[in-house]
């Protein structure tokens, strides 16, 4: 992947997709966006992967309760989220991305610093979700604002890619330094902050901002971003976005759920992670192309098709291991039509002057909708079981899916 | 734009060297004086296969020696059970956690990767297995047909700082592993799930019977299991990592101080009367406490200090009351091998 990225680079022109006869553009800015959340997500992952181990080691304390909490604050981050965004669509999307991203880095000298006390940490794990709600639609409209229209869904597919593989790299950076320095948590933290500080870099240096649209300042950005939603495309996409996130299982349950299903160990659920993620990354690309050469509404239709599938795999009898397999890889190409490509739909109907607060807005009630799905099947897999928790959520999906098809049909460009 | 990369590339430059210089004055560091300070803190060690033979024959201690720092570092050790001696074998074995029983051992946590092994009577490693996670538990049943793990690991998601615990059995005989969280629970006669089911700390009482503790929704129930059947029944709410008595009536466990964050107290129940008291240590416990025969048991305590350190001591507390009394210094995990079985 990064040696690609070189040669990318090294065509000076940014980067070039080529498949079959035609040669896609995607922006020099993108790649670099790319790459900020690339080194960032090798920083954010190395920490999330160490620091259960690493709080349970130095304080002593299981903090089974802390998932909940942070699982509450990100509900609050929402306004947050949704103000930043308004800030940043007077033309300061690098600005505000930069306070999100370095929010989150200075969060890995903060570990190092807080030695292990309990407050300081939380301060600072809730201070990294902060900053990854304030950066998340100021990058999106920078990416969307930097691509040519008709190439939207490739560059949030390459942005993606290069997210992923940073994921994917994270924990195994950790596990190596571990390796390499027994028990010295500190090295994690001091190299999670150097690539933070690549992340960060790469933001300042090389990515270029987008000055503020002269005709359209926009002032009070809570008004401002209802306004939004009397637009019927942007809001179809808003209720699909929340209606469709209500009924989506969350990856930790359904790995869960295949887990049970097949009874294997507990102990390689992370593999059947890194499979989902491989596809994932292997697809974003081609996918959002292909979202740009046909509809997006119809790549995103497509994806949720194939969460149907991946559902009905997690009920159905005999399932096997090479099913497994492609269960992951439908997974994976499900996140694959639907992640970026929802983000350049959107891209695609929100006004340049608004984008980043309409970004945030939707990104927001994806994010609420999905937590209130977790709780939901949380309680209803302890009520009446898993399977029949499984069917409530399929029948939620095929009534979801065909409303929001409708209502993307109607309002298609 | 030139300018710009120049730029990226001092900055890419300067921040390598820093990650990679600390790396490597900590790797430095770690291989340095850690072998001589822990020759300087146990003068009396003593090795060699045939001093562990020796020391096997008779009853003993087998324990884990503390890193005082990497619990990976641990190492395995023996010492004679009768009387306060300083003299202690080391096996050379490491390990984050360890127990041995009826001629079997198994130690988890070998490396940061999650490598364990099952153990035969001199304590070699016979069967190897992988189990990832910060090693938290281990026992051996009575019988030795069994073995028990509990580790801690991570929820692996950008977005949730979390905790959850895997406890596997593993068959001695064929190393294979059942998870706990395959078997059926049922609570006052009703099936019980839940997707937030966690089980730590197995205690094998004799025969088929085994105690553990079940956490879901905040709280922590004793459940009794039945590893023939694979099933788990609750008993009681409020009971952490219990030990049960060699003649299997009584539990030590540990109980959460309320209002605290991670503070224990040492607790013993009575089986068939449900009556339970604290017990006369006064100082936090997170162990899993070991009988050392049937009115005392040993845990590992944290050295206080003056200064506190990370090294680990074993006291002694009867059950029946009364305070406790330092057993073994720079010593945790602590298995009792009363004789040969």
């Amino acid at each position: 992947m990064y040696t690609q990225i070189r040669e990318g680079l090294a065509a000076a022109g940014g980067w070039r997709h080529r498949t079959g006869r035609q040669t896609v553009q995607v922006s020099r800015n993108v790649v670099y966006l790319g790459l900020t959340s690339f080194f960032t997500d090798i920083s954010a992952e190395m920490v999330s992967t160490v620091l259960p181990i690493y709080l349970l080691f130095t304080l002593r304390v299981a903090t089974f309760q802390l998932g909940l909490v942070d699982g509450l604050y990100q509900g609050a981050t929402a306004l947050v989220q949704v103000v930043a965004g308004g800030i940043a669509d007077r033309g300061r999307h690098k600005e505000v991305a930069v306070v999100g991203y370095a929010l989150s880095g200075l969060g890995k000298l903060g570990l190092l610093a807080a030695g292990g006390a309990l407050g300081p940490v939380v301060g600072i794990v809730l201070a990294d979700r902060a900053g990854k709600g304030i950066r998340t639609a100021p990058r999106d409209a920078l990416i969307s604002l930097s691509s040519e229209p008709d190439h939207l869904g490739a560059s949030f597919g390459v942005h993606r890619a290069l997210d992923t593989a940073g994921a994917l790299l994270g924990p195994l950076v950790a596990f190596g330094l571990l390796a390499l320095v027994p028990g010295r948590f500190d090295t994690v933290f001091v190299v999670s902050a150097c690539f933070a500080a690549l992340g960060l870099a790469t933001l300042v240096v090389l990515v270029q901002g987008r000055a503020a649209p002269k005709e359209k300042r926009t002032h009070l950005s809570s008004k401002v971003a209802l306004a939004l939603l009397t637009r019927p495309r942007f809001l179809v996409l808003v209720l699909a976005g929340g209606g469709l996130g209500l009924v989506t299982i969350s990856d930790a349950f359904v790995y869960l759920s295949l887990q049970r299903r097949l009874g294997f160990d507990a102990r390689f659920v992370p593999l059947l992670y890194v499979v989902t993620s491989f596809a994932y990354l292997a697809l974003a690309m081609p996918v959002g192309r292909l979202a740009d050469r046909w509809r997006r509404d119809g790549v995103l239709v497509a994806g949720y098709v194939l969460l149907v599938l991946v559902y009905v795999a997690l009920l159905a009898p005999g399932l096997g291991a090479a099913l497994l397999i492609a269960v992951l890889l439908t997974f994976g190409a499900y996140y694959a039509c639907t992640d970026g490509v929802m983000s350049a739909l959107a891209s695609a109907v929100l006004p340049e002057a608004l984008r980043t607060t309409g970004l945030a807005l939707l990104q927001t009630v994806v994010a609420l909708s999905r937590l209130v799905a977790s709780a939901l099947f949380g309680a209803l897999w302890t009520l009446g079981g898993l399977h029949a928790t499984t069917e409530v959520f399929l029948a939620g999906l095929l009534i979801a899916l065909p409303v929001a098809t409708l209502g993307l049909a109607r309002t298609a460009l | 734009m030139s300018a710009r990369i120049a730029a990226f590339a001092a900055v890419c430059t300067a921040v390598a060297l820093l990650g990679a210089g600390y790396v490597g004055l900590a790797a430095l560091r770690s291989a340095g004086p850690s072998v001589s300070a822990r020759a300087a803190r146990s003068p009396a060690i003593i090795g060699g296969t045939a001093q562990l033979g020796q020391e096997l024959g008779r009853p003993h201690l087998v324990f884990l020696q503390p890193s005082g720092g990497d619990p990976t570092q641990n190492e395995l050790a023996v010492a004679p059970l009768a009387g306060p001696s300083p003299r202690r074998t080391l096996s050379g074995l490491h390990c984050s956690r360890l127990y041995v029983d009826a001629g079997h051992g198994i130690c988890v946590g070998q490396n940061a990767a999650g490598v364990g092994h099952l153990l035969d009577a001199e304590l070699r490693p016979v069967t190897t297995f992988l189990q990832p996670g910060l090693a938290s538990r281990a026992r051996i049943s009575p019988n030795g047909h069994w073995a028990a793990a509990t580790v801690f690991v991570s929820g692996h998601s950008y977005a949730v700082v979390g905790f959850s615990t895997q406890t596997l059995l593993y068959d001695t005989s064929t190393g294979a592993a059942t998870n706990l969280e395959s078997f059926t629970v049922t609570r006052d006669g009703h099936a019980f799930q839940s997707p937030d089911f966690n089980f730590w700390g197995v205690t094998f009482a004799n025969g088929a019977r085994f105690y553990a503790t079940l956490g879901t929704g905040g709280h922590t129930y004793l459940v009794e299991g039945d590893l023939a059947r694979h099933t788990a029944e609750v008993l009681r709410d409020g009971v952490e990592c219990p030990s049960v008595s060699p003649d299997g009536t009584r539990i030590i466990y540990k109980a959460r101080v309320p209002g605290t964050v991670g503070q224990w107290r040492l607790h013993v129940l009575d089986l068939r009367t449900m009556s339970d008291s604290a017990l006369g240590e006064t100082r936090s416990v997170d162990d899993q406490a070991e009988w050392l025969d049937s009115r005392t048991v040993l845990y590992g305590l944290n050295d206080q200090g003056p200064p506190a350190t990370l090294d680990v001591n074993l006291w002694a507390l009867p059950v029946d009351g009364g305070p406790p009394t330092l057993y073994l210094q720079h010593a945790a995990s602590p298995a009792v091998a009363r004789g040969a079985p």
